[in-house]
């Protein structure tokens, strides 16, 4: 499951095949197909198992902090991180405006970070969930040195 | 080449084969109720499978997969000449076919239209 995710944070949903899949997990097509019924079926999976071991610890951890500036840059630095990092990001852009059930995922992850902003006693959570995405973002658009292939 | 349709009314999942395929195929509709389909995926690499045994239809490699296949005990209903066009649909158990797996005009409509007809 966390190599499917790593791919779909890697190459988007679009742009990964189930050739790519079967590859990244070794699993054989006829297997994937019985286990999960459909590539978007995976992909939902990815995406919740993304949330439950990457996206709500990492805001439970931020809104456990004493303080807004505190919570703050720890959320730049940590939200939509991990082995799939950029996993969330991308799927709010490329697949939330056409499957709501995507849409929800995303919603269920940006309340949890604007929440966690909320029990860290920050001023106005919403727009600091709103920056702490855009710095997100900018962080995700710079280069990397090592590629993957 | 297949058209794939959804009958709400009658909660069925219709696959309708045109032209020879009907005859390729040994079959010219399957139909399958919606409660029995798992999901539909695009997915142009799985021409490049071994198809397995055929039980009923033609196969030129290259050419034309069409009619049943048994592969590793699952029954697969084939009907596909342009990988690049290849939908699968999953089925549950209990279902004639483990899968389908047919070439349609617009994969990603096809697949838009089976997965907005089931349930999660």
């Amino acid at each position: 499951m966390s190599a499917a995710a790593a791919l779909f944070a890697a190459s988007g949903y679009e742009g990964t095949s189930i050739d790519d899949l079967t590859v990244a997990t070794g699993m054989h097509r006829g297997s994937l197909y019985n286990v999960f019924g459909s590539k978007r079926s995976l992909y939902l999976r990815a995406l919740r198992a993304h949330l439950d071991h990457e996206i709500l610890p990492s805001t439970a951890a931020i809104g456990s902090l004493p303080d807004a500036e505190q919570a703050r840059s720890a959320a730049v630095a940590a939200f939509d991180n991990g082995p799939a990092a950029g996993f969330l990001l991308l799927a709010a852009v490329e697949r939330a405006p056409k499957d709501p059930d995507v849409a929800d995922l995303v919603a269920e992850a940006f309340t949890a970070l604007e929440d966690a902003l909320r029990s860290a006693r920050a001023a106005d959570p919403p727009h600091e969930a709103a920056t702490v995405l855009g710095n997100r973002l900018r962080l995700r658009a710079r280069p990397t040195t090592s590629q993957e292939e | 080449m297949a058209n794939v349709d959804v009958d709400r009314t009658r909660g069925m999942l219709t696959v309708q084969l045109t032209g020879l395929d009907r005859l390729w195929a040994l079959k010219s509709r399957v139909e399958v109720p919606l409660t029995q389909v798992r999901g539909a995926t695009h997915d142009p690499g799985i021409a490049h499978e071994h198809k397995g045994a055929k039980v009923g239809g033609t196969h030129m490699p290259g050419v034309i997969t069409a009619g049943r296949f048994r592969r590793h005990g699952d029954m697969i209903f084939w009907a596909v000449r342009k990988p690049a066009n290849a939908v699968v649909v999953e089925l549950t158990d209990g279902a004639p076919f483990r899968r389908l797996v047919v070439e349609t005009d617009d994969p990603r409509a096809t697949v838009a239209l089976v997965e907005g007809a089931i349930p999660n």
